[in-house]
């Protein structure tokens, strides 16, 4: 009964998606350097980063709440991980569709945001406000373009949106879901947490928001979050607008796109204040996501 | 005596016994005792409703020339269900919160009106108990505060006296008041359009105004705030966990006996009934602006008020699908909203009890003062944020698919962002209570008392059983929608997608058995306390106020500014200080106390008379 091809399918995704997540956030670092005309860390500095992070001393403890912020958030990013069908791996996309992964991929942000709180740090409670705001000023046109692809496609079941892509070719030559992936797109700058939308850790503005009470092995829980989050909202992004994927190369491809694009917007642009961000929001990308959603409706 | 009078008057029964006895002990257990029955009761009625050939259980009562008829079907069952759970709920609650045997009372007499109301099955005992239900809940606010108590009167009977109307319309055309024959007659009349359109549409609008103020509905919420606020908190575990819900099965009823005459009259706009669009997009409206609302909130109670009224506006909408898909995700909604809802306010009869507080900016670090209640909170908050194995995340999937698979996708769009703000508010009542510097004046709070924590515990096991097994709901419901939601007990599964609600428990567990593996695996974590943080590089002392406790969402009410102009609060309260000064100016015009101006008056009217040719 107990499916063992399918268990080390689940086990070596879990592993390779963190490995390349730690691999994305080095390409991110060395791509935003070399924007800036330097050398940058080597690729791999993340993992480095995050080995040195796990092999501290000690750490600091607020209580049970803020070490149970950050385990929370990895178990939900793994969880997310798992019900995305990638490449030729379906894992257990058949079980869970397109509106339970988006509610899995926002899970990690209220763990982040338990831990957080529970340390009763100024600097985060910011953070966690700035976050949840820009969560709601996104939702909108974050739901809209979502619900255009779903009214294309019609079914929530991502496997079919992949394969239904196979046939059809991929979601963006559809004219009304190029507009959602416009939408889409700008949302996922925030998503990633990237400028202009990187409002929640604003590093120079309030130290880092939410993490700034995070040292040692909790911040190294957060940086594996941060890893797995990337590679499943990569793989997300690839299956939903480009086709997803008939192997892991061809996604790896995909998925270094998509992160090309984010990057290059993130290295150009300074952040937004949080009420800018929330203007902005419900302005001209729910303006194309409504205008997305009429169009799929066919009338 | 038939059981189903039992069950109805039971609460009421006990509720006068506690009143008349009076004696701190003895009223707590008699209300929770009559509280019980009911649930007792459909417990036993269980398996003849849902078995293998259900049966409708009926009972016929006459009084006043009226004959009354109650019962107990597939539908009815499932909302006094969920009413009854919340009552016991209460009950537990109310023992340890109510100061009075004025509270047992009423409290128990609007449960019993809830109960005539989902078990009525015309309209004599409808209105009947409609009234019973609004009279005992505002007898409970009364107590509290006088004008929230009367806004919420005035509008309550603006909407008991409109639906009066609209079932003397009814009447008048049918000449029935049992729902049965009115539901044949309007079917039947659908075909024949004898009743013309015009009037269906007054039908229609008196019926939206009724059920409208009960369940919340943007723009007749505005008593929810205050009339949630100014009660016994236990109370409000039913006030807004089942009696809001009288508003929600009004309108399934609307449907139910007017569905196909509403259609028909009504007709047809881009293949969506032009009836079930006005509901829905009136669910939408109500989530959003009652979830902005409840991110402003300043106050636990109110915060908890708009996030009811948000949370009914996700029935509506899916009530307004129209679809069966809509209707299941809207019935289980009624469910899980009462589950975790329910909870929420239990939690806050707990805060209210040990620290009487009930401003944000008094609170803080509870966490380690309460942690039995704060676990509950936190159940109730992944219920209601709509975290995965929680029954609020198995009813808003459902809300989800129904919009989405109904092609309304601005509505849909309403549900995102509803969710969204819902997440919001409920992490700044966690921060605001639970978390940060705790004020030196709450060093010697308590946890809840026993009473409190069990009826915390009732609701809270049903977040996680439905949560977890959301197809024991969907199968039941399926009952009488004709299964639109397939799968088993732990999955659910619509033509358009699927989840798999046990499964999803499994890998998140497994997820964070990983996580937890790598947390255990790095150094021990040394305890430091609070003050021990971050703040800029500087030294922090115990009076420093580290914790954001005001204007949390400050930026969001700056970004809002133009819309937050516009209230219908103060709408309303001009409006009726229009209609005081019109009143006065009547009195002070006609009755002016001068002699000759009512011989003027006689005059006119033999003048009128005359005219009129009768003298």
């Amino acid at each position: 009964m107990f499916d063992w091809k399918l268990a080390l399918e689940a086990i070596g995704m879990i592993i390779y998606a963190t490995f390349m997540g730690f691999i994305f956030m080095g390409i991110e670092r060395k791509a935003m350097a070399r924007i800036q005309r330097r050398v940058g860390p080597p690729i791999y500095q993340p993992i480095l980063d995050t080995l040195k992070l796990l092999g501290k001393k000690e750490s600091i403890s607020h209580g049970f709440i803020y070490d149970f912020g950050p385990v929370f958030a990895l178990g939900a990013s793994i969880a997310a991980l798992l019900f995305i069908p990638i490449a030729n791996f379906q894992l257990f996309s058949s079980n869970a569709d397109l509106i339970v992964v988006a509610y899995l991929l926002e899970v990690p942000m209220l763990g982040i945001m338990l831990g957080a709180m529970s340390s009763g740090n100024p600097y985060s409670a910011v953070g966690v406000q700035r976050g949840l705001l820009t969560m709601v000023a996104m939702q909108l046109p974050y739901g809209l373009a979502l619900i255009a692809l779903i009214q294309h496609w019609g079914t929530f079941k991502l496997s079919n949106i992949v394969a239904l892509q196979g046939i059809h070719g991929w979601s963006i030559t559809v004219p009304a879901l190029l507009l959602a992936f416009i939408v889409f797109d700008i949302v996922f700058q925030a998503m990633l947490g990237l400028e202009p939308f990187d409002i929640i850790t604003a590093p120079a503005e309030i130290s880092m928001g939410p993490m700034v009470e995070y040292g040692g092995k909790h911040a190294a829980l957060l940086f594996t979050q941060h890893a797995v989050q990337l590679f499943a909202e990569t793989a997300f992004f690839a299956v939903l607008f480009l086709g997803g994927a008939s192997n892991l190369l061809e996604l790896l491809v995909k998925q270094i796109a998509v992160l090309f694009i984010a990057i290059f917007v993130a290295s150009i642009y300074p952040r937004f204040t949080i009420d800018q961000a929330a203007k902005f929001f419900w302005k001209w990308p729910t303006i194309l996501g409504i205008i997305a959603v009429i169009l799929t409706m066919g009338w | 005596m038939n059981e189903l009078m039992i069950m109805l008057f039971a609460p009421l029964v006990a509720g006068f016994i506690a009143w008349a006895l009076d004696i701190r002990g003895i009223r707590e257990i008699v209300g929770i005792l009559g509280a019980a029955v009911p649930l007792g009761i459909l417990a036993k009625y269980y398996s003849t409703i849902a078995g293998s050939n259900p049966e409708t259980v009926t009972h016929t009562i006459t009084i006043g020339g009226f004959k009354l008829l109650f019962q107990l079907n597939t539908i009815t069952w499932y909302f006094a269900a969920v009413a009854s759970l919340v009552g016991v709920a209460m009950a537990f609650g109310m023992a340890s919160t109510s100061r009075s045997s004025y509270e047992w009372l009423f409290a128990l007499m609007s449960y019993t009106g809830v109960l005539g109301v989902f078990l009525s099955g015309d309209f004599v005992g409808f209105f009947l108990f409609w009234e019973l239900m609004t009279f005992a809940s505002f007898m409970m606010v009364l107590k509290r505060n006088r004008h929230e108590s009367l806004k919420y009167f005035v509008l309550s009977v603006i909407g008991a006296y409109a639906m009066l109307i609209a079932i003397g319309i009814l009447y008048a055309k049918t000449g029935a008041l049992d729902f049965g024959t009115i539901r044949q007659a309007l079917y039947m009349d659908a075909m024949l359009g004898s009743i013309s359109k015009s009037l269906t549409a007054l039908v229609f609008l008196l019926f939206l105004t009724a059920f409208g103020v009960k369940a919340g509905a943007v723009p007749l919420h505005v008593w929810a705030p205050g009339a949630y606020s100014e009660v016994d908190q236990s109370y409000t575990t039913f006030f807004s966990g089942a009696l809001s819900k009288a508003g929600a099965y009004g309108f399934l009823l609307l449907y139910i006996l007017m569905g196909t005459k509403l259609y028909t009259a009504l007709g047809v706009w881009h293949n969506h009934m032009v009836f079930s669009y006005i509901i829905a997009w009136l669910g939408a409206i109500t989530v959003v602006v009652a979830g902005f609302l409840a991110v402003l909130q300043e106050d636990i109670r109110k915060l908890f008020a708009y996030s009811s009224v948000s949370q009914v506006g996700y029935i509506l909408l899916g009530l307004g699908l129209g679809t069966t898909l809509g209707f299941a995700g809207a019935l289980f909604h009624v469910l899980s909203h009462a589950v975790f809802k329910g909870l929420f306010w239990l939690v806050v009869a707990a805060l209210i009890l040990r620290t009487g507080k009930t401003k944000f900016e008094d609170f803080g670090g509870l966490a380690e003062k309460m942690p039995i209640t704060f676990a509950m909170a936190l159940i109730a908050v992944l219920s209601l944020a709509g975290i995965p194995p929680m029954a609020g995340f198995a009813s808003k999937w459902l809300l989800y698919e129904a919009a989405i698979s109904a092609h309304m996708p601005l509505v849909a769009g309403a549900i995102f962002l509803g969710s969204g703000l819902a997440f919001a508010y409920v992490v700044r009542f966690l921060y605001a209570v639970w978390f940060g510097q705790r004020p030196s004046d709450l060093d010697d709070v308590e946890e809840a008392p026993l009473p409190l924590l069990i009826g915390m515990a009732i609701l809270a096991i049903p977040n996680l059983v439905f949560g977890i097994a959301p197809g024991l709901v969907t199968e039941y419901l399926g009952k009488f929608l004709g299964n639109p939601v397939g799968g088993d007990y732990f999955k659910l599964v619509t033509p358009t997608g699927t989840y798999n609600a046990l499964l999803v428990t499994v890998i998140l567990t497994l997820g964070l058995a990983i996580a937890g593996l790598i947390f255990i695996y790095g150094a021990k974590a040394r305890k430091v306390p609070v003050t021990d943080t971050y703040q800029s590089g500087n030294p922090v002392t115990e009076d420093y106020n580290l914790s954001m406790r005001r204007n949390f969402y400050r930026p969001l009410a700056e970004a809002l500014d133009f819309w937050l102009k516009y209230s219908w609060d103060r709408f309303y309260e001009r409006l009726a200080g229009m209609f005081e000064d019109f009143a006065d100016s009547l009195r002070e015009g006609f009755y002016n106390g001068n002699v000759q101006s009512y011989a003027w008056y006689l005059a006119v009217v033999l003048l009128i008379l005359a005219l009129w040719g009768v003298l």
